[in-house]
């Protein structure tokens, strides 16, 4: 959905007819409502004016960075840029297009456009095959369910086999990180931004953190460390057509190493995964179309 | 289909629009000056160049050196040091400081909007540097800065080559801002000789290759 926030009606409308023929559009006239839609809904692409009656469109950008850290974010604005200041806001990083060029509208679409297709300004990097990814995702993960314990089994024999603190299968979507099975933790969905395992689906095949502490995209990372994190091990679970679309993880709270063998297994439990997500992805289309 | 973006003087193949690079190496040992050369384009092209820690009149005198054309209707310096010489030949925006990301993203959008409104529509970008950028920054907000401007420069069918002193920074940092470019050349010395091999382009110089410097 796309949030477009002005307080001029005739600008929100004009924005809202400009967008709407394409995309779910949702108005608000002030930074407050916007806030509200922000926590209630998932928003993929924000649109504000900068001068709002309760604020600035880069407050509200601000907190847009925390509800909906994905979103595309374009500051629309007749305020000019000479009079906007940006230095309290240096790192919520946006768009800007000015409103009062007769074209505006038609650019505005154009980068909306691009900026959903392209997701631009999430703060990790993309796999290549992304979009392939992101839809082979849920051909396979419709109903977590029917997994019963097998994938519970699984991260329960990780932990033993490895001597370490936890394990756990995760799916990554678009936005995502959502566990299958958490053993000696436990995990909310995570953002993407904030997931290690959204690095690791960028490598091939095993990933191994040695000390997450020690590591420039991990060392201020909140969730890794309330939840004692210091060692991460991945291997991805891979669908039979090549995309990896999440992962077998395991932690420990000391930094340590994995070994050459230990990589090996840690790749058999990720290919076990699939297996079983493969198997009921079968039942499932055998069942006569149920689910679909 | 646009003209691919053409380098006097460098081996470098053609690249085409839309690309971004990550040119890594000392300073000194001529990442910056590949950069700068990379940046000199034709007659009709423009070129946006953010500085971060060097003066826009030093950095306006380092484009003419290198064969950048330099005018105020066609070159844009995004100031993030702060230049009160009224007299550079280029066209200087300020901005706050080299923390301030999202001045840096917008300068860009919005210059580029007036270049092209007067006909240029191929503009190379110059990001010098990345370095100062991690400096002052955490690396999840210089990703997303990348990320968008690098998204920007894709949309505009332009060229980005963002420079990046790789010492002094975690591989990892270096490594992560690569994944966004569609590309990396990397620059080293070796006995007085500058020399460049490139990763992920198509086309271009994989092992290491001589190039001048000192044009």
């Amino acid at each position: 959905m796309i949030l477009c926030v002005d307080q001029s009606e005739a600008d929100r409308e004009a924005t809202r007819a400009a967008l709407d023929s394409t995309y779910e559009v949702e108005t608000t006239a002030s930074l407050s409502d916007a806030r509200s839609v922000l926590t209630e809904r998932p928003v993929e692409c924000l649109v504000t004016e900068y001068d709002l009656p309760d604020g600035t469109g880069l407050e509200l950008i601000r907190a847009a960075r925390n509800d909906a850290p994905d979103a595309a974010c374009i500051l629309f604005t007749d305020t000019p840029l000479d009079d906007i200041d940006t230095a309290a806001f240096g790192d919520v990083v946006a768009e800007y297009l000015s409103k009062d060029d007769p074209d505006a509208r038609e650019e505005l679409a154009e980068l909306v456009e691009h900026a959903l297709l392209f997701r631009n300004q999430t703060a990790y990097p993309l796999p290549d095959d992304e979009d392939a990814r992101v839809a082979a995702l849920e051909r396979y993960a419709t109903d977590p369910e029917s997994l019963g314990d097998s994938i519970d089994r699984l991260t329960e024999l990780a932990v033993a086999l490895f001597d370490l603190d936890a394990a756990a299968v995760g799916l990554v979507d678009a936005h995502e990180q959502r566990f299958l099975s958490c053993f000696g933790i436990s995990f909310d969905p995570i953002d993407r931004e904030e997931t290690v395992c959204t690095y690791a689906l960028l490598e091939e095949g095993v990933t191994v953190i040695e000390d997450t502490s020690d590591d420039p995209r991990f060392e201020d990372n909140e969730g890794l460390q309330s939840a004692d994190i210091r060692f991460y091990a991945s291997a991805p679970v891979t669908t039979p057509e090549g995309h990896a679309i999440g992962t077998f993880c395991v932690y420990d709270d000391e930094p340590r190493s994995l070994s050459e063998r230990d990589r090996e297994l840690l790749s058999l439990l990720a290919d076990e995964v699939m297996e079983q997500l493969t198997l009921r992805r079968r039942l499932r289309e055998r069942g006569g179309g149920n689910d679909a | 289909m646009r003209d691919e973006y053409r380098f006097t003087g460098l081996p470098l193949a053609d690249i085409r629009p839309g690309t971004s690079v990550l040119v890594s190496g000392p300073t000194h040992d001529g990442a910056r000056s590949l950069s700068m050369q990379m940046l000199a384009g034709g007659y009709d092209e423009g070129a946006i160049i953010v500085t971060t820690n060097k003066r826009a009149s030093r950095m306006a005198e380092d484009c003419q050196r290198f064969g950048i054309d330099v005018r105020d209707d066609r070159t844009a310096i995004l100031d993030c040091v702060g230049d009160d010489d009224p007299d550079v030949p280029a066209r200087v925006l300020p901005v706050s400081g080299p923390s301030d990301l999202t001045g840096i993203g917008m300068r860009f959008s919005d210059v580029y909007r007036e270049f092209k409104t007067t006909d240029i529509d191929r503009v190379r970008t110059g990001l010098c540097s990345v370095s100062t950028l991690l400096s002052f920054g955490d690396l999840r907000t210089v990703s997303r800065f990348t990320h968008t401007l690098v998204g920007r420069i894709d949309k505009v069918d332009g060229l980005g080559v963002f420079v990046v002193d790789p010492s002094g920074h975690d591989e990892q940092a270096i490594n992560t801002l690569a994944q966004f470019c569609s590309g990396r050349i990397e620059v080293r010395d070796r006995d007085g000789r500058t020399e460049l091999r490139t990763r992920g382009l198509a086309d271009q110089p994989r092992e290491w290759t001589p190039f001048d410097a000192f044009p």
